[in-house]
């Protein structure tokens, strides 16, 4: 029993690595949709225009990669508290006064936008390990 | 006495009611949202092959194997002097248990009385991360402390002694007799209402509904002690502590009492039944046993999940639900199951018994499969009882998947809220400026642990499921047989569990269109789609502004 699973156990291993190596796709993957120009090599700006109408906002789900520089623009048709999780970056948002928001995507997951003041998610930023 | 057992039924029964009349809406997790990305579909890929592969490579091995049943190794910590006068020491425990009551009575004073943003306020952040899926995750790997520091028996108990010292000399149970066909069923009623609460209910988040609900838990849990004796409640009625008992099972750790004749004193049948060895997590005896007949032991993960006693078929039912509610909360946010919301329109807390209910389905079909293969040496009763306990490792691995970064990084906020429970601005311990450290963990690393933890629960999952064909027939050639279908549903549990990880997580938002892809038909335009209007769905959030 021992020396079986000495040999097996190892096989088993060796197998399962290959294997792993064998299906992981050369980052970043390709299955995953992009909003923007297709991703390539290395970090890219990425721009989105985020309309937000009565308290609906377009698009709802942003994703972007590792390290990309992002640039939000929001526009509101009423006073709200943007408030991006995770980042933790928040700001007032004015009617006809859209408001830019950049940072750089370093913190990988999925983070809900919500807006602070009627407490209602207004949608997500994917962020895709590289 | 009958009469006041209607009393309870019906107490049951509008409690019931209730919960199915308020507003509820899919996706309220208790609190805050994981950050998780789904698992991509390579890795899912991946992960499921390696799940079929090991199995298989894993029965192969086992198969052979010695047929002697495996009588597991202990060492008892308290041998050790200085380790026992820490961990039995008075104070240590007095300590623990007024550390519980303190938190408890201030969830309940932070929910009445506090802000009730819950971001900003104690309870929802201590209840559903610290308290809901710490104390689960600290169950499940380190060992059992409920019994110890449950507040409601803490206070109960308090209660009591104060009691008898006012001249009470009866104390405060009335000792009723319990109905025996009610077996654990108010136990797996409430909690079923507790996952209801958790993953249905608009205002699971929402400071003073936690406040409202842990009252009435309170309540209803006090005057059934007072009814039927505070023990039998413990045993077939306090939810958590059934919950906790069955996760207490995977711990590495067991509280024992060495004497069979203290044991015979306890009130729960299995303890009562206690072998040479002594009986293992019996609190109720192990409280009143003299020291010298206490063990803290140390002992191979899991090990409590096939002690091979008796499943009673109740017992068996709440299992299988707790199987199906882990996966419960997740499954609420996948798009197949948004579809069917949309689809069907079925009221959404409808899942909550027909999702436990396909499990059972499931798990009896896979049974009855494994019993046929047994040529009649073995019941469908006792086989149904041998293993279900062995499909517990595979839900305690999903948990920890799923919500392991929600409690190193959401849970960072009880640093700040420990400062300030009220939001009042207080800041009683210099923390209250914490600020979440969001980035500990990428998430990469995330999907390969969730991988690992998966495969690994799934091991000692067939592992168990081996060990308790072996309890049941002596054969090797049944044994090897028998084992087939286990096998197989363990490989549908755990590639479901990781299916449930690699898919987008939906969110219905307000007055959001319904997405094209959730439709029957894609070419019909969003905006005639019959019968939904969003808003609808939406129940006004009381106390938040």
């Amino acid at each position: 029993m021992l020396t079986r699973a000495l040999i097996v156990i190892p096989l088993l291993l060796l197998v399962l690595v290959g294997l792993f190596f064998l299906l992981r796709p050369a980052s970043p993957p390709e299955n995953v949709p992009t909003t923007e120009e297709s991703t390539t090599e290395g970090p890219q700006e990425k721009t989105f225009d985020l309309a937000i109408v009565q308290g609906s906002m377009t698009p709802s789900e942003i994703t972007v990669y590792e390290d990309d520089p992002v640039v939000l623009r929001i526009t509101s048709d009423s006073p709200l508290a943007f408030h991006l999780h995770g980042y933790d970056l928040e700001t007032e948002v004015e009617p006809g006064e859209p408001v830019e928001l950049s940072f750089t995507a370093t913190i990988t997951g999925r983070f809900e936008i919500e807006n602070e003041q009627a407490r209602e998610e207004l949608g997500v930023l994917l962020v895709q390990p590289r | 006495m009958r009469r006041l057992s209607r009393l309870i039924i019906l107490t049951f029964a509008l409690l019931f009611l209730l919960l199915v009349a308020l507003p509820s809406q899919a996706f309220a997790h208790g609190l805050g949202q994981s950050q998780n990305l789904p698992l991509p579909f390579w890795l899912y890929l991946f992960a499921a092959a390696a799940v079929v592969l090991v199995s298989f490579v894993q029965i192969s091995l086992l198969v052979n194997e010695a047929h002697a049943l495996p009588l597991y190794s202990r060492f008892n910590l308290f041998r050790i002097g200085s380790l026992r006068a820490v961990l039995a020491s008075r104070l240590l425990l007095f300590g623990m248990r007024l550390l519980s009551v303190v938190l408890f009575l201030l969830v309940i004073l932070s929910g009445i009385l506090g802000v009730q943003a819950p971001s900003l306020n104690f309870a929802p952040t201590f209840v559903w991360i610290i308290w809901w899926v710490g104390l689960s995750f600290f169950t499940a790997f380190v060992g059992n402390i409920w019994p110890l520091i449950n507040p409601w028996k803490v206070l109960f108990e308090w209660a009591e002694g104060l009691a008898r010292a006012l001249g009470l000399k009866r104390g405060l149970q009335l000792g009723g007799d319990y109905p025996q066909s009610w077996g654990i069923w108010p136990a797996l009623i409430l909690y079923a209402a507790f996952i209801w609460i958790e993953n249905n209910f608009a205002g699971s988040a929402t400071p003073l509904y936690i406040a409202f609900f842990t009252l009435l838990y309170s309540m209803f849990t006090w005057s059934s002690m007072v009814l039927f004796g505070k023990e039998t409640w413990l045993q077939k009625g306090e939810a958590f502590s059934v919950y906790f008992g069955i996760l207490g099972r995977f711990a590495p750790t067991e509280v024992r009492v060495s004497d069979p004749q203290l044991c015979h004193q306890c009130s729960s049948k299995a303890c009562k039944e206690a072998g040479a060895g002594g009986c293992v997590n019996c609190y109720e005896c192990f409280a009143k046993a003299p020291p010298e007949d206490r063990e803290l032991n140390l002992r191979p993960p899991a090990v409590g999940l096939s002690l091979g006693e008796r499943v009673s078929p109740d017992r068996l039912v709440l299992v299988v639900f707790l199987l199906a509610s882990v996966t419960y909360d997740s499954l609420l946010g996948t798009p197949p199951w948004v579809r069917l919301e949309y689809l069907t329109s079925l009221p959404e807390t409808l899942g909550i018994i027909v999702v436990p209910l396909l499990f059972l389905a499931l798990y009896l079909g896979f049974v009855k499969l494994s019993e046929l293969l047994s040529e009649g040496y073995v019941s469908f009763g006792q086989l149904a009882g041998a293993y279900v306990y062995s499909l517990v490792p595979i839900a305690i691995a999903y948990l920890v998947a799923h919500y392991y970064t929600l409690l190193i990084i959401q849970g960072q906020a009880i640093i700040a809220l420990v400062s300030d429970p009220f939001g009042w601005g207080w800041d009683l311990f210099g923390t209250a400026d914490y600020e979440i450290n969001a980035a500990p963990i990428g998430a990469d690393t995330v999907w390969y642990s969730q991988v690992c933890l998966i495969v690994a629960g799934h091991v000692v999952a067939v592992y168990l499921a081996h060990v308790a064909a072996l309890r049941v027939v002596r054969s090797p050639r049944l044994q090897s047989r028998m084992q087939y279908p286990m096998l197989a549903l363990m490989i549908c549990y755990t590639v479901f569990s990781l299916w449930i990880l690699s898919q987008p997580v939906v969110e219905k938002r307000k007055n959001e269109a319904i997405p094209t892809e959730f439709m029957a038909d894609p070419s019909v335009p969003t905006e005639t789609a019959p019968d939904f209007d969003p808003t609808l769905r939406q129940p006004p959030q009381p106390g938040n502004q």
